[in-house]
C-alpha cells in the first residue's frame, strides 16, 4: 500500500494515510527548492516524492474474477538524490547515471491515495510529452524489491535500477487489456499489470490526439497506441531500454554487455533517442519525427501492420460485403481508430469491398483477443513466470501471421497431375510417400482444377482407393464395384417395376423417388454441367415431364436411387443430392461417382439420422469449441438464446455447400477428405467463419434470428483461403490450449495425435469408471474433488491408455445426454476442461457410425 | 425511429418438401420466382412490411425444410409464432394427406397458450399446373379447413403469383388479431441459466 512513511521506515509496514483533520488537505503549493517551479506538496511533513509521469485505470487482476480487480496508478517517481540508497544496490546499479538514482517505478493502488489522487490526476492530464513544469510531490510509496513480500497488498514502488526487464503484451481490440510484468534483478517479478485503456483519461486523451495528427489512412498507422506504449516512452527517458531479440516481448533495463549477449541485440547501439536522454539531454523535446517512432515502437507491430496491408490488398479484390455489414462495422465502438479511419475515408465508403478489408483486420485480432482471454480468465496472478509458461506451449498471438505467410510459401500451391503421378512408381502404380505427405500437400495445396488429377486423387481421398494398393488392385477393385453398381441400380429398377414389398415399402419407395427428383431439379443447375433440359423425360407421369432434363440430371437421379436401395436404413435425405453433384461433377461416371459419393456418405451419415442427433452433436461440439475458444462471443450468444448454434446447421449438414461457390467448395472437401489435422476440421471452418464476425455479432445483433439472418446472408461473402488458414491457425490454438490444460493439470497429455508413453502417476490409481459416475466428486478434501472431477471429465475422452475404438460411439452423440451436457456446462463453469466432445476433434479417425445404429436411427425401411 | 412499439408479426410456414414454401415467399416479398430455387436447408426467414388496417406491422416470414425429420430441431422458431402457414401441392395427394399432421406438429412444439383459437392458413400451391395432372380439388381441401374450425383456405401459385398477395394478407390479418389477443404474455425464460456470472473459468493450477 503506498502511504507516507519516512525514507528509514521504507520497509516497515505503514498505517494507511488519513488527513489530520476531516477539512485538512495533505498538500498544498509550496516551491519547489531544486528547480524553482512551483511544487505542490505535503503540507504537514514537507516530505514527499516528486511524481513525474503518472497513468490511471492500471489493474492488478487478483483472481479470475473481474469484481475482485484492482484499480490503481502507474507512476514514475523522482525521489530525492541519496534516499534510495536505503535499498540493496546491486553491481549494476553503481553503473548507472547519476540522474536516474531516486527514479522508482510504482504502482499504488486508487483506494490507498486519499486526498493525494488530485495530484495523481493532475498529473496524468498533464499535457506534453515530458515531465510537468510543476513539480507535483505526493507521499513516497514503500520501496520494494522483490514481489514476495507484497501478496496481499500487490502495491510496489522499485527503483529502475532494480528492474532487470519488463514484460509488454499490447492488446488488442476493445476488451482485453494490455499488460506489462516487471522483473527485477533479483529474479523476481511482480503481478501483472493491465492497462485498461477504454477507462483511462490519459490514454484516451493521447489517442484522440494521435488521431488528430494523422488523418490519413497509413500503412504504419498508430491505432493501437495504448497505455504500455506510454510507460515505456517515459523509461526511455531516463534509462536505456532494449527489446530483447529472442523475447521481442521483452524490454531490458539497462542491460549489462552479459545481457545483452544473451537477451539482447547483440550489442547493437540503442535508439538516438535513448543516448540523448542518457548523455543529459533529457530535456531536449524529442522531434516529432521520432515521437511518432516511438509511439508505434515496437517492431511486431510494424511487421503485423505491413503483412495485414498486403494481405487485406489481396482479400479486396476477391471479397464483397453487404452494405449493411458495412454500415455495422463503421459504427463499432470498438473498432481500432485506424480502421475507424479507413472507413471514414470517402473513397474507401464508395468501395465496399474494402469494408470486408477492415472486418477481416479485426477478424484476426479478435482471434488473439479470444486467446488472450483465455490465459487471463485461467491465470490467478499473471507473473513473468506464468506468462513465459504459456508461450514455451503456445504459439504468441501472431501465429496467425505467420499462417498468413505459411500460405504464400509453395507447399499452397495445388498438387498438379504431374506432381501426383509422381506420388507413385511408374511400374507398380504403388503410392512411394507416405499418405500423410500426400495428404499434408493437398490439405494445404488443394489440387490442380483444370489437369483432371481430381478424378483420380478424389478416389484416394475418399477411400474408394487404398492408399497402398498397386495400380493392378485398383483397376480390379474399380470393375467389381461396376459389376456391383449395376446390380445395385437393377435391384432398385426390378422393384420399380415389380412393386414389390409391402404397401408401406412401396409408398417410401414412391416417395423417395418423388423426392430425389424434386431435388435432383434444383441442385447446382447453375453449373454448366446440370443446367438445362435438352431430352425429354423418360417417366410422363413425373411433375418434371413437361420441362424435360438432361443426361447429368438422369445420372444423378441413378446414384442417389442406387444410394437409397443401397443404404436402405438410412435412404435418401435432402441435403444429399448437395454432396453427391461435385464428385459426380469431378468424375462424370455414374459408377465411379457413386462408390466415391457411398465413401462420403460414410462420415457424413450421422447427419442425416432421422433423430438428428449427430447433427445435434456437431452443433454441441461447436458450442463447446465456441465456449473454450472465445468465451466473450459465447457469453454474447448465451444472451441471445443462440447457443444451441443452430445457425451453423446448414454449414454442418453439407459441409458448407451452400455458403461458397462450387469451385471453392471443391478445394474446401478435398481438404477435409485428408483429416490431416482433425477427422472434425469442418468445425473449426465454421468457427473461422464466425470469429471473423464475431465483433459485428457481439455489437450489433440482439437476438436469435438476427443472428440466424446474419450467418444465412453471408452466403456467397466467404472467403475461402484465408478462411482456411484462419481454420487452421484456431486448430493449432486449440491443440496448443488443450496440451497446456493438460500438462497444467499434471496429467499425461492424452492427445490422440501424441501418443506418449504414460508415466505412472496419481491419475491412473485413481482414474474413475468408464461409466462417468465419478463426475459427483468426493467431499472428502476441496482440492482431491476438484481434482477428481476435473479427471473424470478429462479421463472420459480416448487418452492414451484407452482405446481410440470408442471414438466412433462417442461422435454419434447416441451416449450423450443433455443431463451430460448440462453437467458439462456446471463442470465448465469451475474447471478449465476439456471435455469429451472438444477431445475428440483432435482425433483424425473418421466418425462412422455402426451399421445398426444406422439401422436404428436412419429412417429408412432397411430389413 | 418512431416511440410506437413497432408490431412483429411471425409466420411459420409448414409443409411437405417442394410444395413451394421458398417459392411463395418470395413471391410475397420479392414479387420474384425462380424454378431453380435449392431444397432448403435449416431454416431462414424474410421480412415484409405491410399495412393491416392503416397498421404498419412488419411481417416475418420463416421458411424451413419441408423433410420431416429436419424439423426436430425446429423448435428454436416456432416459439413466439402469430399464424402457421400450411402448404401443400394440389397436384400431390401425398402433401395433402400430411397437412394435418403438420398441424399438429407446429401445436406441439409451438405449444400456443390457446391451440383451438391458434390461426392457421391453408395454400393449396401449384394451381398452373395442367389441370389434369390435379390430385386435390378445391371442395376437398375446403372440407378439410371446415373441420379443422374454419381454417382459411386459398389457391395459388407461386409461380403466376396467383392468390399470393390475398392470402398473405389474411395471413397478416389474423396473425395481428393474435398477436394482440395475447395481450401481456410476457416471455418466461424456457431455460435456466447454467452458466451465470461474469466469470465462469476457474484456475485450474
Amino acid at each position: 500500500m503506498a502511504t507516507p512513511t519516512s525514507p528509514a521506515a521504507q520497509d516497515a509496514p505503514a498505517e494507511p494515510p488519513s488527513p489530520p483533520s476531516p477539512t485538512a488537505s495533505f498538500y498544498d503549493m509550496s516551491d519547489d527548492e531544486e528547480g524553482g517551479y512551483s511544487t505542490i506538496r505535503h503540507s504537514k511533513t514537507g516530505k514527499g516524492v516528486k511524481l513525474l509521469y503518472t497513468k490511471s485505470k492500471v489493474y492488478v487482476h487478483p483472481s479470475p474474477s473481474a469484481k475482485d480487480n484492482i484499480p490503481g496508478y502507474i507512476a514514475l517517481i523522482q525521489q530525492k538524490p541519496g534516499l534510495e540508497r536505503t535499498v540493496s544496490a546491486t553491481p549494476q546499479s553503481s553503473r548507472i547515471h547519476a540522474e536516474r538514482n531516486g527514479l522508482l517505478l510504482a504502482w499504488v493502488p486508487e483506494s490507498s491515495l486519499g486526498s493525494a489522487s488530485d495530484i495523481y490526476t493532475k498529473v496524468e492530464l498533464a499535457d506534453g510529452d515530458s515531465p510537468p513544469k510543476q513539480s507535483y510531490l505526493v507521499p513516497p510509496p514503500p520501496i520494494t524489491t522483490a514481489h514476495s513480500s507484497s501478496l496481499g497488498t500487490y502495491a510496489f514502488a522499485i527503483p529502475l535500477t532494480e528492474i532487470f526487464s519488463i514484460l509488454v503484451r499490447p492488446p488488442s481490440v476493445g476488451w482485453w487489456f494490455g499488460s506489462v510484468i516487471i522483473n527485477t534483478r533479483a529474479g523476481d517479478s511482480f503481478p501483472a499489470l493491465f492497462f485498461h485503456d477504454s477507462e483511462c483519461q490519459s490514454t484516451i486523451q493521447q489517442r484522440k490526439k494521435l488521431q488528430r495528427e494523422s488523418l490519413e489512412i497509413s500503412a504504419s498507422g498508430q491505432g493501437m497506441f495504448w497505455g504500455g506504449d506510454e510507460v515505456l516512452r517515459w523509461l526511455k527517458r531516463y534509462v536505456t531500454v532494449e527489446r530483447s531479440v529472442q523475447e521481442p516481448n521483452i524490454y531490458l533495463i539497462e542491460p549489462s554487455e552479459a545481457d545483452k549477449l544473451s537477451f539482447g541485440s547483440g550489442g547493437k547501439p540503442t535508439s538516438d533517442n535513448v543516448r540523448n536522454v542518457l548523455e543529459g539531454k533529457a530535456k531536449d523535446h524529442p522531434s516529432p519525427s521520432s515521437r511518432n517512432k516511438d509511439a508505434q515502437m515496437d517492431p511486431v507491430m510494424q511487421a503485423l501492420k505491413s503483412a495485414r496491408w498486403n494481405f487485406l490488398e489481396k482479400m479486396a479484390q476477391v471479397t464483397t460485403f453487404t452494405r449493411r455489414t458495412a454500415q455495422a462495422v463503421a459504427e463499432n465502438k470498438n473498432l481500432p481508430p485506424q480502421v475507424r479511419r479507413l472507413l471514414q475515408n470517402p473513397q474507401v465508403q464508395t468501395v465496399s469491398d474494402e469494408f470486408d478489408s477492415a472486418r477481416l483486420y479485426l477478424a484476426r485480432w479478435a482471434m488473439g483477443i479470444a486467446e488472450q482471454s483465455e490465459r487471463e480468465k485461467n491465470q490467478r496472478m499473471w507473473t513473468a513466470k506464468d506468462v513465459l509458461d504459456m508461450e514455451d506451449s503456445e504459439l504468441g498471438e501472431f501465429e496467425i501471421v505467420d499462417a498468413e505467410q505459411m500460405s504464400l510459401a509453395d507447399k499452397r500451391k495445388p498438387v498438379t497431375l504431374k506432381e501426383w503421378n509422381g506420388f507413385f512408381n511408374s511400374r507398380t502404380g504403388r503410392l512411394e510417400k507416405t499418405p500423410d505427405e500426400v495428404k499434408e500437400r493437398i490439405f494445404h495445396g488443394g489440387l490442380n482444377a483444370d489437369d483432371g488429377v481430381r478424378k483420380e486423387a478424389y478416389l484416394f481421398l475418399l477411400g474408394v482407393y487404398e492408399w497402398d494398393s498397386s495400380e493392378e488392385e485398383r483397376d480390379a477393385k474399380m470393375n467389381s464395384l461396376r459389376d456391383e453398381y449395376i446390380r445395385l441400380k437393377g435391384a432398385w429398377w426390378e422393384r420399380m417395376v415389380d412393386e414389390q414389398g409391402t404397401l408401406e415399402e412401396r409408398e417410401w419407395w414412391k416417395e423417395q423417388k418423388m423426392r430425389i427428383e424434386k431435388d435432383v431439379h434444383r441442385t447446382d443447375r447453375h453449373i454448366p454441367l446440370f443446367a438445362g433440359e435438352d431430352i425429354p423425360h423418360p417417366d410422363p407421369d413425373s411433375p418434371f415431364a413437361e420441362s424435360g432434363t438432361n443426361v447429368h440430371m438422369e445420372q444423378m437421379k441413378d446414384m442417389l436411387l442406387t444410394y437409397n436401395e443401397y443404404n436402405r436404413d438410412l435412404g435418401y435425405v435432402q441435403g444429399m443430392s448437395d454432396l453427391l453433384a461435385p464428385i459426380y461433377a469431378i468424375e462424370q461416371d455414374d459408377a465411379v461417382a457413386f462408390w466415391g459419393f457411398v465413401h462420403f456418405m460414410e462420415r457424413m451419415e450421422r447427419n442425416f439420422l432421422r433423430d438428428q442427433s449427430g447433427m445435434r452433436l456437431q452443433l454441441l461440439t461447436l458450442d463447446h469449441l465456441c465456449q473454450f475458444l472465445d468465451p466473450k462471443l459465447y457469453d454474447h450468444l448465451q444472451k441471445l438464446d443462440s447457443t444451441n448454434f443452430f445457425f451453423f446447421f446448414r454449414m454442418l449438414l453439407v459441409w458448407f455447400k451452400r455458403e461458397f461457390e462450387f469451385t471453392d467448395i471443391l478445394r474446401m472437401w478435398e481438404g477435409l477428405w485428408t483429416d490431416y489435422l482433425s477427422s472434425n476440421f469442418h468445425l473449426f471452418l465454421a468457427m473461422a467463419i464466425l470469429e471473423k464476425h464475431r465483433d459485428v455479432i457481439i455489437d450489433h445483433l440482439k437476438g436469435f434470428d438476427e443472428v440466424l439472418k446474419y450467418v444465412n446472408e453471408l452466403s456467397g461473402t466467404i472467403d475461402l483461403p484465408s478462411t482456411m488458414i484462419r481454420a487452421e491457425a484456431l486448430f493449432r490454438r486449440f491443440q496448443r490450449m488443450v496440451e497446456a490444460i493438460d500438462k497444467k493439470s499434471n496429467f499425461p497429455i492424452p492427445t490422440v495425435r501424441q501418443r506418449l508413453p504414460q508415466p505412472p502417476s496419481e491419475s491412473t490409481t485413481t482414474r474413475p469408471g468408464a461409466d462417468g459416475k465419478p463426475r459427483q466428486a468426493s467431499q472428502s478434501s476441496s482440492e482431491s474433488a476438484r481434482r477428481s472431477a476435473n479427471l473424470a471429465v478429462i479421463a472420459s475422452g480416448p487418452g492414451p491408455g484407452s482405446s481410440s475404438s470408442k471414438a466412433g460411439a462417442s461422435t454419434s452423440g447416441r451416449e450423450r445426454t443433455t443431463g451430460d451436457a448440462i453437467a458439462q456446462g456446471i463442470g465448465a463453469e469451475k474447471e478449465k476442461v476439456i471435455s469429451p466432445e472438444l477431445r475428440i476433434l483432435l482425433s483424425k479417425e473418421l466418425p462412422k457410425l455402426d451399421k445398426h445404429e444406422v439401422r436404428e436411427h436412419g429412417g429408412g425401411v432397411g430389413s | 425511429m418512431s416511440s410506437r412499439k413497432k408490431i412483429l408479426l411471425k409466420v411459420i410456414i409448414l409443409g411437405d418438401s417442394g410444395v413451394g414454401k421458398t417459392s411463395l415467399m418470395n413471391q410475397y416479398v420479392n414479387k420474384k420466382f425462380s424454378a431453380s430455387y435449392k431444397a432448403t436447408i435449416g431454416a431462414d426467414f424474410l421480412t415484409k412490411e405491410v399495412l393491416v388496417d392503416d397498421r404498419l406491422v412488419t411481417m416475418q416470414l420463416w421458411d424451413t425444410a419441408g423433410q420431416e425429420r429436419f424439423q426436430s430441431l425446429g423448435v428454436a422458431f416456432y416459439r413466439g409464432a402469430d399464424c402457421c402457414v400450411l402448404v401443400y401441392d394440389v397436384n400431390n395427394s401425398k402433401s395433402f394427406d400430411t397437412l394435418d399432421s403438420w398441424r399438429d406438429e407446429f401445436l406441439i412444439q409451438a405449444s400456443p397458450i390457446d391451440p383451438e383459437s391458434f390461426p392457421f392458413v391453408v395454400l393449396g400451391n401449384k394451381v398452373d399446373v395442367d389441370e389434369s395432372k390435379r390430385m386435390i380439388s378445391s371442395k376437398r381441401a375446403q372440407a378439410f379447413c371446415q373441420s379443422k374450425g374454419g381454417i382459411p383456405y386459398f389457391e395459388t401459385s407461386a409461380k403466376e403469383a396467383v392468390n399470393v398477395e390475398q392470402a398473405f394478407e389474411v395471413i397478416a390479418r389474423n396473425a395481428l388479431a393474435q398477436e394482440e389477443s395475447q395481450d401481456f404474455n410476457p416471455d418466461f425464460p424456457e431455460t435456466i441459466p447454467i452458466n451465470i456470472g461474469e466469470e465462469n473459468q476457474g484456475c485450474s493450477c
